[in-house]
C-alpha cells in the first residue's frame, strides 16, 4: 500500500487529526446510543420506546384499581426494566470494546505493513510537541524500534485512547442493574404515598452525584433534571386526563 | 532491552485476542471475562433444571417459563448468532441444525427439550474453548522468548536501536553481554559463550568466536558479539521453531476433525430431510401442514430427535477430562491432539537435557593433575571465589558443590572474564596472592609448557570419552580438572524400562550434546537408540 492510499489522499497531519477524532469517538461513553449520529440515535430511541410500550401495555392489561395490584405491577415492571437496563449497559460496553479492539488491530496492521507512513505520522505528532532536527530523528528511532512502545504511542497519542481504563462490560451492566434496583426500591417505598416524590428524590440525587463526578455545577444539574422530570410528568398526567375525559 | 512498563499488547495479540487480555480493560476487571462461555453455559443448565422443576412440579409455571426464556437467552443467543452468520455465508453445519431444532421446538410446544439442546450445545462449545485456551496460554510464553529489538552498528560506528523487522540481511548488530541474540547471524567481531538451552535443550553454553554462526534466541553470556545478520526476523531459527510449535498446538484432535467433516454432511442431510417431510408429507399422506398432526410439527420433531447432542458433548468432555486429570497428576498436555498421538504411537523420542536429566550440572570430582602446593579443597575454594562473579551453569555447579563441602571462598582481586574461554583473578590463599585461571582447554593450555599441555589434553580427552564435562583450574602452577555430570531425573531409569516393557514402546534419545556424553547417559538410563550432536 503506497503513502497516498494509506493517508487516503490527505496529508499526514490531517490523517493524524482524523485518527484522533475517530479514536475519541469510539471511546466515548454515550448512554442512549452506540455511536453518536442521527441514525443510531433514532434506532436506539425506537428500541427503548418499544420495550417501554410493551411493558406498559402488559402492565395496563393486568392493572386494576387496588393499590396491592398496582404495587405488584410496578414491582414486576421494575424487574423487567432492571433486566433491560443491565443487559443494555453490558451490551454497550461490549460494543465499545469491540470498536476499540478493531481500531487496535487496524493500527497494529498499519505499524507492521506501513512503517514509513507510521514514522511520518509519528514525526507529525512529535513535531507538534516541539521536537525538531536530529532530536526528532532520535526520538523516532527509539519509538520505531519497539513494536509495543510504538503501538502504545499511536493508540494513546494519535488516537487519544486510554489504556487499562475501561471496566469490564459485565461490571458496567451490574452497576446499571444496581442503579436501577436502588431507584426502583426508593420509588416503590414511596409508592403508597407519592411515587412522584420518590422519583424527584432519585433524579435529584443521581443528578447531583453525576455532576459532582464530572466536576460540573451541582445545583443547576439538580434543578434542570428535576425540571425536565416535571415537564415529562405533567405532559403524561394532563394529556392523559384530557384524552380520557375530554 | 525490556520495556520499563509491562507488555500489554503482546499477550493480547499472541493468544488470539481474548477479552481477558484486552489492553483497554482495567487489570482488576479482566478476570470477570474468564471462562465466560462456560459460566454462561453452567448458569443456563442450572436455570433449566430450576425451570423444569417449577413447570412440572409446582403452580409457579409462569416463573418457570420466564427462567426458560433466560436459558434461551444465555445459551441460545450465541448459537443463533453463529447459525445466522453461517447461513449468511451459505454454510449448513451442526450449529445450524442444533439452533433450528432448539428454536423450532418452541413452535411445537416443547421449549424444555429445545432448551436442553441449547444447554448441551453451549456446554460442549465452552469445553472446547477451555481446551483451546489452555493450549494458547502456552504460546504466549513462547512468543515472549522472541526479541523485538536489536542494536544496529552503523557505518560510522554509532549504535542505534531498531525493531528486528526493520533489519535486513547483511546488517551488523551488536549483542551485548546478557542479551538474547535477536537475529541469526555470523560473528564478525568478539567472542563469548552463548547458551542455546531454548533452542537445543543443552544447558552448557557454547563458545562462539569470529566466523561462527549464532542462532536467534540464544542467550549471550559474558562477552560482546558483533554479528552480520544472515536471516531476517521472519526467517530466523527461533521464528521457525515458534511457527512449528504454534501449528502443532493449534491442530485439532483427530476425533474432532472427523466429527467436523461428518457433521456438515449430517446436518445438510437432516435439514434437507426435514424440509422434504414438511413439503411432501401432506402431498403423499394427505396430512395437514399445521397442527399437531401436521407435517411441520412432525418435521420439527424429527429435527429435534436427529440432533446429535450426545455426540457433540461427548467429544470435548472426553478431551477436557483427560487433560484435567493429567494436569492433576503433574502431566501438562498442550491440547487434545497430543492425546491422539499418545494413543497411537509406537516410538517415543525424548530430548536429553531437561527431560531425561534435570539439566543441572553436578560437580562429581576434582582431579589434581600435577599438584605441587595446593589441595583439592583449596582449589575448590579458589574456583568458587572466581565463579561467584559469573553467570554460567558450571559456576552454579561449583558453587553448589562448595557449599555442600562447606568450603569458604578465598578473597580475590583483579577478576577478569575472557569471553568464550574462561576467567582469571588473583586469589588470596593464606597470605599469598596467587594468580589463578579457570576455563576450557584452549584457555589453560596457553600458559603451560608443551609436556603439561600434552598431558592435559590426553587426560581431558579421556574424561570426555566417559561422557563427562570438565573445566580446568590453574592455581599458581597447580592444575586441577573439575568434572561435571548432568543429573539424571529421579526414577527415570524405571520409567523408561516401564515404557519399553509394559507399553512396548521404542525409546529414542535426542541431544545436541557430544556423542560420548550422550552414550554415557543412554547407557545409564537403558536407552538403546540415541542421536547426538544434533543441530
Amino acid at each position: 500500500m503506497c503513502a497516498k492510499d494509506h493517508f487516503e489522499g490527505k496529508g499526514a497531519l490531517e490523517h493524524v487529526a482524523q485518527m484522533k477524532a475517530k479514536g475519541m469517538l469510539s471511546e466515548a461513553d454515550i448512554h442512549g446510543t452506540e455511536v453518536p449520529g442521527p441514525w443510531p440515535a433514532a434506532l436506539d430511541a425506537a428500541k427503548e420506546t418499544a420495550i417501554v410500550l410493551l411493558l406498559f401495555q402488559t402492565l395496563f392489561s393486568l392493572v386494576q384499581a387496588s393499590s396491592w395490584v398496582t404495587f405488584t405491577a410496578a414491582l414486576t415492571f421494575s424487574f423487567g426494566w432492571i433486566l433491560w437496563k443491565m443487559g443494555r449497559s453490558a451490551w454497550l460496553g461490549w460494543a465499545r470494546l469491540e470498536r476499540l479492539h478493531r481500531l487496535l488491530a487496524q493500527e497494529k496492521w498499519e505499524i507492521e505493513h506501513n512503517r514509513p507512513q507510521e514514522r511520518e505520522e509519528l514525526a507529525v505528532l512529535y513535531r507538534a510537541k516541539g521536537f525538531e532536527g536530529e532530536l526528532l530523528e532520535d526520538v523516532l528511532d527509539v519509538l520505531m524500534a519497539d513494536q509495543e512502545r510504538l503501538l502504545r504511542v499511536m493508540v494513546e497519542e494519535e488516537m487519544g485512547l486510554s489504556l487499562q481504563k475501561q471496566e469490564h462490560p459485565l461490571k458496567q451492566g451490574l452497576f446499571a442493574a444496581l442503579g436501577s434496583l436502588i431507584s426502583a426500591l426508593i420509588c416503590l417505598i414511596f409508592l403508597p404515598w407519592s411515587l412522584l416524590v420518590g422519583a424527584i428524590l432519585v433524579v435529584a440525587l443521581s443528578s447531583a452525584l453525576s455532576a459532582h463526578q464530572l466536576n460540573n455545577h451541582v445545583i443547576p444539574a439538580i434543578v434542570w433534571n428535576v425540571g425536565l422530570l416535571a415537564v415529562a410528568y405533567g405532559a403524561v398526567f394532563f394529556m392523559t386526563r384530557y384524552a380520557l375525559h375530554g | 532491552m525490556a520495556s520499563s512498563r509491562p507488555l500489554i499488547f503482546g499477550e493480547y495479540f499472541e493468544t488470539g485476542r481474548p477479552e481477558t487480555a484486552s489492553p483497554f480493560l482495567t487489570p482488576t476487571s479482566r478476570h470477570l471475562g474468564h471462562n465466560l462461555p462456560l459460566k454462561s453455559a453452567l448458569t443456563s443448565a442450572f436455570l433449566l433444571i430450576f425451570s423444569f422443576c417449577l413447570i412440572q412440579f409446582t403452580n409457579a409455571s409462569d416463573i418457570g417459563y420466564f427462567t426458560l426464556i433466560l436459558v434461551y437467552f444465555f445459551a441460545g443467543i450465541p448459537s443463533l448468532i453463529d447459525s445466522v452468520e453461517d447461513l449468511a455465508n451459505m454454510q449448513i453445519n451442526i450449529d445450524v441444525l442444533m439452533t433450528l431444532a432448539a428454536f423450532g421446538s418452541v413452535l411445537i410446544g416443547s421449549p424444555l427439550e429445545g432448551a436442553l439442546l441449547l444447554v448441551l450445545f453451549a456446554i460442549s462449545g465452552a469445553m472446547e474453548d477451555a481446551v483451546e485456551t489452555k493450549a494458547k496460554s502456552a504460546l504466549s510464553h513462547l512468543h515472549s522468548l522472541r526479541p523485538t529489538r536489536a542494536f544496529v552498528v552503523e557505518d560510522e560506528g554509532h549504535i542505534v536501536e531498531r525493531a528486528v523487522q526493520d533489519i535486513t540481511v547483511g546488517t551488523h548488530i551488536r549483542v551485548k553481554s546478557g542479551e538474547v541474540v535477536p537475529l541469526d547471524g555470523t560473528v564478525i567481531k568478539g567472542a563469548s559463550a552463548v547458551n542455546l538451552v531454548h533452542l537445543t535443550g543443552e544447558n552448557l553454553p557454547v563458545t562462539k568466536t569470529v566466523g561462527d554462526a549464532v542462532p536467534a534466541g540464544g542467550q549471550n553470556l559474558e562477552g560482546s558479539l558483533t554479528l552480520s545478520v544472515t536471516h531476517t526476523s521472519a526467517d530466523s531459527t527461533l521464528a521457525r521453531i515458534i511457527q512449528l510449535v504454534t501449528q502443532a498446538q493449534e491442530a485439532r484432535p483427530k476425533l474432532q476433525r472427523w466429527f467436523d467433516a461428518l457433521s456438515k454432511r449430517y446436518a445438510t442431510t437432516i435439514i434437507t430431510l426435514a424440509l422434504s417431510f414438511t413439503l411432501l408429507l401432506p402431498l403423499v399422506l394427505g396430512i395437514p401442514f399445521f397442527g399437531t398432526d401436521g407435517s411441520l410439527y412432525r418435521s420439527l420433531a424429527f429435527l429435534i430427535a436427529a440432533s446429535p447432542c450426545a455426540l457433540i458433548i461427548a467429544i470435548p468432555i472426553a478431551y477436557l477430562s483427560a487433560v484435567s486429570i493429567c494436569a492433576k497428576r503433574g502431566i501438562l498436555l498442550k491440547g487434545g491432539v497430543v492425546l491422539d498421538s499418545l494413543a497411537r504411537c509406537h516410538a517415543m523420542a525424548m530430548d536429553k537435557t531437561g527431560t531425561l536429566t534435570t539439566g543441572q550440572l553436578r560437580c562429581t570430582t576434582i582431579t589434581p593433575l600435577n599438584t605441587l602446593q595446593y589441595s583439592p579443597e583449596q582449589a575448590l575454594a579458589a574456583a568458587q571465589a572466581m565463579e561467584l562473579h559469573t553467570v554460567h551453569p558450571i559456576a552454579e555447579a561449583i558453587d553448589r558443590h562448595a557449599k555442600k563441602q562447606k568450603i569458604t571462598p578465598f578473597p580475590l582481586d583483579h577478576f577478569k572474564t575472557v569471553p568464550g574461554y574462561g576467567i582469571q583473578a588473583d586469589i588470596h590463599v593464606d597470605e599469598d596472592s596467587v594468580p589463578a585461571q579457570m576455563g576450557n582447554l584452549a584457555f589453560i593450555t596457553r600458559s603451560v609448557d608443551a609436556e603439561t599441555k600434552q598431558l592435559l589434553t590426553t587426560t581431558c580427552r579421556a574424561i570426555e570419552e566417559q561422557g563427562e564435562l570438565l573445566a580446568i583450574l590453574k592455581l599458581g602452577d597447580d592444575l586441577f580438572i573439575f568434572r561435571f555430570q548432568d543429573t539424571l531425573r529421579p526414577g527415570i531409569k524405571e520409567t523408561i524400562q516401564t515404557l519399553k516393557q509394559h507399553n512396548d514402546l521404542q525409546i529414542i534419545m535426542l541431544t545436541g550434546d557430544h556423542p560420548s556424553n550422550a552414550r554415557a547417559i543412554a547407557k545409564a538410563i537403558g536407552i538403546d537408540d540415541y542421536y547426538a550432536n544434533l543441530k
